[in-house]
């Protein structure tokens, strides 16, 4: 009897699970595109060879979406966080001395390899920096670049900007491996086949980057909103003369791996170099660590 | 004597104060004047060029529209509140001949540790190409001075947005992409030089908002085709190339979707 009844309970499922499948066939309209392709169709350009080398997917750290950012105290923070790091000019004006975001750099939302990702740089703090000669952590770190990046003020230790940043940071690496160095962490590194010119930087320059930056390199402001749409790379405005994006070196391994955007990896090493060069003669504020004359009499401008 | 020299000082430069005031003055009214005038009667002549067409060329409000805002169902863009440069650069890319097949025209001459530049000015642009069906032979005749009225017309409109209703998970997958890119492929962000909200800066950069998605996947089409090839620097030829089938659906409904208001002039 039992056999005889499960043996049915069987047939039955099998027959409601075929009309099921038949019901969802006539459902589902038909998708006119493969959502798992990977290669677009219309890609049909005799010369379609892309001019950027690929990038292998699985390469480098995927952080998590932003769709997934808990629903929790913690949750919100990150979230304070985000807002924080591609709005620096809205969430942390305060301490902001120019008119640049977070983001300018650190390309989008934190998450680009090579344009100094947070996925990457979390995990290796706290670490010593010869900058400082001192082992700082992460949110020490950060206060720095509030003071040279960004111009500005350092926000304390315990204030919630920082603590925002950090939990945006260890949010966004999370999986990410502790004291690990992971690929695409900071920016390129370049070779230097001979001495950079900043003649030859800036033909380079108004060639590829005045277009946006402006040709006196002061940057494009929004005409219907405050702030940059495009930052400034030099002038009252831009980051000063302590940021790490000053010195010629790392400021040509970030234009190799990003720059123009969605053109990394087109310009040479030495054009790099070139066009670094030529930034780095440019006028900007002073660095806050030197000089009490400088400090004194010819103190940062602020921003906008 | 001192006091002499001070009140003659204070003089002079009361004397500089006025006369650079009046300077000031003269200029925002008596320049300012003439300018606008003459772009008022460009606006004039473009309308009346957009509205009743000429001879052979159709009125543009056929396919765009009565107030330029375009035709959602046949993926006809909307010119209304677009910058007036960047209208003029595609009048005039549209009315280009294509080459001969086989013709590669390189965007930047790139090549220069071979050929040492002498002139920093001796840089050689592509002349932008952009192939349509319709609007190629239009183009073609159009004068300088109409692609100019044209331009100054739809420049000058006012534009609000419809947004069009779309799934949950293709706008926030369109979101993702407008927003973010694709970081681990070196694919940026559509925000990045298209403005936060999509609404386009400058001659360079066209808005995405208030477009028609079937004409902005149509344009994406045409990058990877070739039939369009006139971008700033290239950037868009580079973006288009790595955009995916789903990739455009879902961006181009997400831009669709979202609602933007142009105040005009």
């Amino acid at each position: 009897m039992m056999r005889m009844l499960s043996f049915l309970l069987l047939l039955g499922l099998i027959t409601s699970s075929c009309f099921a499948a038949e019901l969802k066939q006539t459902e589902v309209h038909r998708v006119e595109y493969d959502a798992l392709a990977n290669t677009p169709t219309a890609l049909i350009r005799e010369k379609a060879i892309r001019q950027i080398p690929a990038i292998n997917p699985g390469e480098y750290f995927v952080p998590p979406e932003v769709g997934d950012i808990p629903t929790s105290k913690y949750g919100d923070m990150v979230k304070l966080g985000r807002n924080i790091f591609s709005d620096t000019q809205h969430y942390a004006k305060r301490y902001a001395g120019n008119g640049l975001n977070c983001t300018n750099c650190h390309l989008q939302e934190g998450r680009k390899p090579y344009a100094a990702p947070l996925w990457a740089a979390y995990p290796m703090y706290p670490a010593f920096r010869n900058k400082t000669r001192d082992v700082v952590t992460f949110e020490e770190r950060v206060q720095d670049c509030f003071k040279y990046s960004m111009n500005g003020i350092a926000p304390t230790l315990d204030s919630p900007e920082i603590k925002a940043l950090t939990a945006y940071a260890h949010w966004l690496s999370k999986g990410a491996p502790i004291n690990k160095e992971l690929p695409g962490r900071g920016f390129a590194r370049l070779s230097k086949p001979r001495d950079p010119t900043s003649v030859n930087g800036e033909k380079i320059y108004k060639e590829n980057c005045a277009s946006c930056h402006a040709v006196d390199g002061h940057g494009k402001k929004f005409t219907n909103r405050d702030g940059y749409m495009f930052p400034p790379l030099w002038g009252n405005d831009s980051f000063n003369h302590g940021a790490g994006m000053y010195t010629v070196k790392g400021c040509a391994q970030f234009t190799k791996a990003n720059m123009p955007l969605g053109k990394g990896w087109t310009l040479t090493d030495m054009e790099a170099w070139d066009v670094c060069t030529y930034i780095w003669l440019q006028e900007r504020p002073s660095d806050p660590r030197f000089g009490w004359y400088m400090n004194t009499f010819a103190p940062p401008l602020g921003g906008n | 004597m001192k006091n002499q020299n001070r009140t003659s000082v204070k003089q002079v430069m009361h004397a500089l104060g006025l006369a650079v005031l009046g300077i000031c003055i003269m200029t925002l009214t008596g320049c300012g004047n003439k300018a606008s005038s003459e772009e008022k009667a460009a606006i004039e002549d473009g309308k009346t060029l957009v509205e009743k067409g000429r001879g052979t060329v159709p009125g543009c409000v056929a396919c765009h529209g009565a107030n330029g805002e375009g035709l959602e169902a046949a993926g006809y863009p909307r010119l209304a509140g677009l910058d007036a440069g960047y209208i003029k650069k595609q009048l005039q890319d549209l009315a280009r001949e294509t080459p001969p097949p086989g013709v590669v025209i390189e965007n930047v001459a790139k090549d220069y540790s071979k050929t040492p530049r002498i002139y920093s000015d001796l840089t050689v642009f592509s002349p932008g190409l952009r192939h349509d069906a319709v609007m190629s032979s239009i183009a073609k005749q159009l004068s300088e001075a109409d692609i100019r009225n044209v331009a100054a017309y739809y420049g000058s409109l006012p534009f609000q947005a419809k947004p069009v209703a779309a799934d949950y998970q293709v706008l926030e997958r369109g979101q993702d992409l407008a927003l973010r890119g694709k970081p681990e492929y070196g694919l940026p962000a559509c925000v990045s030089c298209h403005a936060p909200d999509g609404e386009g800066f400058g001659a360079d950069f066209p808005p995405l908002a208030g477009q028609p998605a079937a004409y902005i996947v149509g344009q994406i089409n045409k990058w990877q085709s070739g039939a369009r090839d006139n971008d700033n620097l290239g950037l868009m030829r580079a973006v288009a190339d790595q955009l995916t089938d789903a990739d455009k659906l879902n961006v181009a409904a997400y831009y669709a979707n979202r609602s933007l208001t142009v105040k005009g002039n």
